[in-house]
Formats: structure tokens, C-alpha cells, sequence
């Protein structure tokens, strides 16, 4: 293989992969923690990334500024929506299986919601707008600048995340409850407040990954879904609620996706990247950093 | 656009307005000409939509009714009242509201969809009820081969398209100005369409296709394949697209620093959105049917009643079509009534003048207008190819990216 060749599927997937980890992660905190399989995490995302749109556009601000403003607002509107309508389904202390259910629902609605704002403030015509659209040149190949920062800021927003978790307080708080929700409320942590936050985050995330991207793709009112889905298959792939396995499992999605659009053509993409997830499904069912 | 999710207008805005003022009179006892139809309001079909189709119905709603109404037949003029609602992209939903509307609404005439799968969805459901469809953005061979007498497709379909993008790329050749092609398409039903038309001109032209590769609708990084071809020494991208991954190539062409002597794409360039986007997009060529220079009765006046209407102007190459669409009708309706069979036989019969010149339908065919290629030049979309049609010259090789 030709050392271009190689850099090229390297930086590119991790490119790809940044991106994958820092939504999927945010929707590992809230689906491995709390098992609410936020369906609706995509629609944050596409909020997120309007936002950006909106602020670069009209008042010039420059896009990864906004991550300012999108991050700690989205945060906001998350803690808000935890109380009103999550907090409720949680607390009723049904079976996981319902919660799971009904907290479904929740999102559906939620994801309908988010989608018919954003087409009534924004319309369904495409929006985008050009940053740092200039090559980058690399290890004898070039590559879009935007992608390498939108990359390079998901990747550390991701990585400072891990860091919260293994360092400070808050953080142990959060993985005791994921390792054991009952034991870590005997210890006195408020399992409530913890899920809340969790909530936060997770959404916050998903539309500091949704600002990141509006630099790199046209947006409609749909853009969504998708990324759901595929945060959802890193997730499965990495292991439920395993924060590395995330990071991972992001990364190497992206690398078998641009593996496989490189060596073989764009339309293997889906099918390389379910034959993964299949594949170590089969070997290890938990997933890869799954107990 | 802004289309709401089930909106029954029993008249337009404008409409609305003239007829306070002249009801009691005329209208006071003219019943509603009802046209029913389906937009995508929502969805993936809804950017299209949005831009195409939409803004034409309401335009030609508003302006007929500012005149009285539809001429019918043998009744005087009566107003237009649309039935329609959001299919939400989906052509079940599409397929069963134009069922309702021929049979429970009874609507006189109906309007399409927007695109060719929806087309394709909902055809077989006007054949069936006998009420002429006329589609103007409906693009696929397979069109000739159904048996669909009451379906009326528009705009040239992907055999001309494609015979156009060779004829000029063969005369550019001649010329000296490109020799290699990178050929890349969106694998899906009119991709595959345009490239199987596109491979036998092309071997036929002798025009050298260095590298061909398909992508997947929606993909998201077309950057392998554009350093594929930039490394092949391709001078021509010639791009099958859609227009998400049509904004996609044009943004990472610029990306991988590759600015091929011609970039000729498909769906997409000719909407204004494109030109804005890309800072005038100067030099890149597409899929053109028309823009307000052509020398056309009614068509400067049409680009300005739409932007008047709308604030936002018609796209260079299917909105003229959609306009035409409906003075088809107009005057269809106006000469032989609303009688379905007769409008049919006219629009079998006739050539029409519209502000997309005059077209005439061959088993449903439009066989007037040629396909055509279009350039962003210094903000307009001027038709490049067949010089008949020509508002402008090729500027090759392309300037650099903005």
C-alpha cells in the first residue's frame, strides 16, 4: 500500500470517527446510564448546528465560538427537559422495560417537536455556509481544514469529557451509578440530580457535535436521524454505558468506513460498517468494552 | 418554504383579498374550480419541493384569481380552490391523499408531486381515475416504457440531458480544452439512469473516461473520490448528483485544491441557492432548461412575478416547466372545459406556448425542449448547449474557486 494511500484512510477515518464519538458518547450517557434511548439525540444536533448557522450568518460570529453558546444553552434546555418530562417517567420506578418504553415514546415526540420548529424558523430549503473551506496539506496529501478542526475539537471535547469522569468528583459519582444505580444511592449519591446532568451533557454534546458539522455539511430540518442511528451503533459497538469504548468504537467505525470507501467504493460504506458491528456482536455480544 | 401541515385553501392569500372585494358580484355565485394536489412540506423531498413546485402553484393561483378566476369553458372564469397537504415525503401518504381527492373530493383537475419517484408513485392512481397528470419534475427513461396515457412529463429526460452534457463536452474537446474525464455517480435509480444513458454518447464521442466511481445517496465525504480523480489528471468532473452531495463535491473540490477545467454536475446547480452559496459559483455547469434571457414570450415577466411573489427567484431549470405546466392547463381548460377526456386529447394534439417555449407532447413526451447545459456566469445560469438554445458561451477552463 502507498504511504499516501495510508495517510489518507488514517487521518480520514479518524476524521470520520471524531465526529461519530463525540455524538455517540452523548448518547451512551444517557441511554447507558439512565436507559432512555434517546431517539431524538440527532435532533439536538441538528439544533445545534441551525444555531451555529444562525449566529455565523447573521452576526458573523465565528463558528467555533458558538460552541459557547450552543453548549451551555443546549445543557440548559436539557436539565429543563429532564425535569419536566424524563424526571417523571424515571421516578414512576416502574419496570426497565417500561421506562424503556415509555421514555421512548418521550423522545419520539420529542424528535416531531424539534423537527417542525426548526422547519418553521429555518424552512426546509438548504442552508449552509463556508469555513475554513481551504486544503490542508498533510503528509504528502491534502485534506479539508474544517474537517481536521471539527475533528481535532470533538476528539478533545470528548477526551476532556473522560477525563471529568476518571478525575473529579462528579464524574466518580456518575460512573458509580452506572456500575451500580443501587449501591451508589446508599453511598448518598442523588440519583436524580446525577441523571439530570447526564441528560445535560449528553444533549449538550450531541449539539456541540451538530455546530462542529453545520462547518462541513448543508443542513435541513433532517439532517437528524442518521447521526442516531449511527451514534446508536457505536454505542452497541463499544459496549452500553463504557465511555472509552465510545471514544473507540467511534474511531473505528470511521476507520472502516474511509477504509472501505478507499479501497473499495462509496457504496460498501454501510455494509462494512453493520459487518463490523455484526462481526464483534457474534464474538462478543456485550459489546467490545462491554462487561 | 413554509407549507403547513394540512392546509385546506379554500383560496390564496391574494385570492382572498380580491374576493372580498368582489364577492356579491360574479363570485358571489361562481363555484370553486377545486385542484387538488400533494407537496412534500416535510422530508427529504421538501427542499425540491419547496423550490420548484410550490412557489409556482401559489403564484399561478394568485394571478389567475387577480383575472376572475379559470376560464372554463362555456361557464365564464371561476376560482381556484386548492386541496392539498404535506405527504410528508412518503408515497404512501402521497399515493392514498390522491386517491381521496379523486374519489371523495372529486377535485376537477389535480397537480403533481414533486420528483420522479413520486411521480412514478402517484401516476398509475391519476391513470386509473383518468385525470392528466402533468409532471414537470419527473426524470427517468422507465417513464416511455409504462403505460401511462394520462402522465405528462416536461422536462427532457435523462437520454437528451445526457446527450447534451457529451455534445458539449465532445466540441470542448475538439477545441483542445479538456481531454480526461473523472465520472462519479449517485447510486440510486436516477443516477444509474443518467449514467447509463451518459456511457454509451460518451464511448460513441470518444471522449476518455479515466476513472468512474458511485457513491451512496447521502454520502458524506466525496473527497476519496475527487483526489481519486484529481490523481487520474482528470479535467472534466462529471457529476451525476443530487444536490445534497452535488453541495458536497462542489465544497471538497475546492477542499482537496482541485479545480478541474470543466465541473459539470447535475441536480442542484441550477437552483439560485447554489450560486449563493458558493459566493457566484462562476464556471460550474448543470442540468439548464431555462433562464429569464431566453428569448421566450412571458418569461422575464414570469422570473419577476415569482420573485415578486416569493422574494426568491425560479430555478434555472425545472420552475419554468412548472409555471408551463399550469398555463397548459389554463388554457386546456379555457378552450375545451373541464371535461378530463377532451383535456387530454388536447394535450395530445397541441403545441403549447408557455414561458418555457412551446412544447409538444409525444405519448406524453415533451419532444420540443432538448436537454440542456447550463454555467454560472457573473450570477446567471446561461445556457451553454445546443447552441440553438444558447444565452452564452463556455468559459473553459473554469476561473478558480471563489
Amino acid at each position: 500500500m502507498n504511504p499516501t494511500l495510508l495517510v489518507d484512510i488514517v487521518v480520514g477515518g479518524l476524521i470520520t470517527g471524531g465526529i461519530y464519538a463525540l455524538v455517540a458518547l452523548g448518547l451512551n450517557l444517557q441511554y447507558g446510564l439512565m436507559r432512555v434511548l434517546n431517539v431524538a439525540h440527532g435532533e439536538f444536533l441538528m439544533v445545534g448546528a441551525y444555531l451555529t448557522y444562525s449566529l455565523h450568518t447573521a452576526w458573523g460570529v465565528n463558528p467555533l465560538l458558538t460552541l459557547l453558546v450552543t453548549g451551555p444553552a443546549s445543557f440548559g434546555a436539557g436539565l429543563v427537559l429532564h425535569r419536566l418530562l424524563y424526571a417523571r417517567v424515571l421516578a414512576a420506578g416502574e419496570a426497565p422495560e417500561a421506562l424503556e418504553s415509555r421514555s421512548l415514546l418521550l423522545s419520539f415526540g420529542l424528535l416531531f417537536v424539534l423537527q417542525n420548529a426548526a422547519l418553521l424558523i429555518w424552512s426546509a430549503d438548504l442552508k449552509g455556509y463556508s469555513y475554513l473551506s481551504i486544503p490542508f496539506r498533510f503528509l504528502g496529501s491534502v485534506f479539508p481544514a474544517n474537517r481536521l478542526v471539527a475533528a481535532g475539537v470533538a476528539l478533545a471535547v470528548s477526551v476532556a469529557f473522560y477525563v471529568f469522569l476518571k478525575r473529579s468528583f462528579t464524574g466518580k459519582a456518575i460512573r458509580a451509578l452506572m456500575q451500580d444505580p443501587e449501591g451508589a444511592q446508599l453511598a448518598g449519591i442523588n440519583l436524580s440530580r446525577v441523571h439530570g446532568l447526564c441528560f445535560g451533557i449528553g444533549i449538550a454534546m450531541s449539539a456541540v457535535t451538530g455546530s462542529l458539522i453545520s462547518m462541513l455539511f448543508e443542513l435541513t430540518p433532517f439532517i437528524g436521524l442518521p447521526y442516531t442511528v449511527t451514534a446508536l451503533v457505536v454505542v452497541i459497538l463499544g459496549g452500553l454505558g463504557n465511555v472509552v469504548g465510545s471514544l473507540l468504537g467511534g474511531l473505528i467505525l470511521g476507520l472502516v468506513e474511509t477504509a472501505s470507501v478507499y479501497l473499495t467504493a462509496s457504496d460498501i460504506r454501510l455494509i462494512a460498517s453493520y459487518g463490523v458491528l455484526s462481526l464483534i456482536l457474534i464474538l462478543k455480544p456485550s459489546g467490545l468494552f462491554g462487561r | 418554504m413554509t407549507m403547513k401541515r394540512r392546509e385546506f385553501l379554500t383560496t390564496s392569500a391574494g385570492g382572498a383579498a380580491a374576493l372580498t372585494v368582489l364577492r356579491g358580484k360574479a363570485w358571489g355565485q361562481a363555484k370553486p374550480v377545486k385542484v387538488g394536489y400533494t407537496l412534500s412540506g416535510t422530508g427529504p423531498y421538501s427542499v425540491g419541493a419547496g423550490i420548484t413546485q410550490g412557489p409556482n402553484y401559489t403564484l399561478w393561483q394568485e394571478q389567475v384569481n387577480a383575472k376572475g378566476g379559470l376560464l372554463v369553458k362555456g361557464e365564464g372564469r371561476r376560482p381556484i380552490e386548492f386541496i392539498s397537504i404535506d405527504d410528508r415525503s412518503e408515497h404512501e401518504t402521497a399515493v392514498r391523499f390522491y386517491e381521496k381527492l379523486m374519489t371523495d373530493d372529486k377535485v376537477d383537475l389535480i397537480l403533481p408531486p414533486w420528483g420522479t419517484a413520486m411521480n412514478f408513485a402517484v401516476a398509475p392512481v391519476a391513470n386509473k381515475y383518468g385525470y392528466p397528470m402533468l409532471g414537470p419534475t419527473a426524470v427517468s427513461n422507465k417513464l416511455k416504457e409504462l403505460s401511462l396515457p394520462y402522465f405528462y412529463a416536461l422536462l427532457a429526460q435523462p437520454d437528451p440531458i445526457m446527450e447534451a452534457f457529451v455534445g458539449l463536452l465532445k466540441d470542448l474537446k475538439a477545441q483542445g480544452k479538456i481531454s480526461k474525464i473523472g465520472l462519479a455517480y449517485v447510486n440510486d435509480l436516477f443516477g444509474i439512469e443518467l449514467y447509463n444513458s451518459a456511457t454509451p454518447h460518451l464511448k460513441q464521442a470518444g471522449l476518455d473516461v479515466v476513472d468512474t466511481k458511485s457513491y451512496p445517496l447521502g454520502a458524506k465525504d466525496l473527497s476519496p473520490i475527487l483526489k481519486g480523480f484529481k490523481a487520474a489528471g482528470a479535467d472534466v468532473f462529471l457529476g451525476l448528483t443530487y444536490p445534497p452531495d452535488n453541495i458536497l463535491a462542489t465544497t471538497q473540490a475546492k477542499e482537496v485544491d482541485w479545480n478541474p477545467a470543466v465541473f459539470l454536475t447535475a441536480v442542484g446547480t441550477a437552483f439560485p441557492f447554489y450560486r449563493d452559496r458558493f459566493k457566484g459559483a462562476d464556471g460550474v455547469m448543470g442540468i439548464a432548461g431555462w433562464n429569464p434571457k431566453v428569448k421566450i414570450a412571458g418569461a422575464r415577466e414570469y422570473f419577476d412575478a415569482h420573485v415578486k411573489k416569493h422574494q426568491k427567484e425560479p430555478d434555472r431549470w425545472a420552475s419554468a416547466f412548472a409555471y408551463a405546466s399550469l398555463q397548459i392547463l389554463e388554457r386546456c381548460v379555457g378552450e375545451v372545459g373541464l371535461d378530463r377526456k377532451k383535456i387530454k386529447e388536447m394535450l395530445d394534439s397541441t403545441e403549447f406556448q408557455t414561458v418555457g417555449g412551446p412544447i409538444k407532447f409525444v405519448k406524453g413526451m415533451n419532444v420540443s425542449t432538448p436537454g440542456m447545459v447550463g454555467q454560472w456566469q457573473k450570477g446567471e445560469f446561461e445556457i451553454l448547449w445546443p447552441k440553438s438554445r444558447a444565452t452564452g458561451t463556455p468559459v473553459v477552463p473554469k476561473p478558480a474557486w471563489a
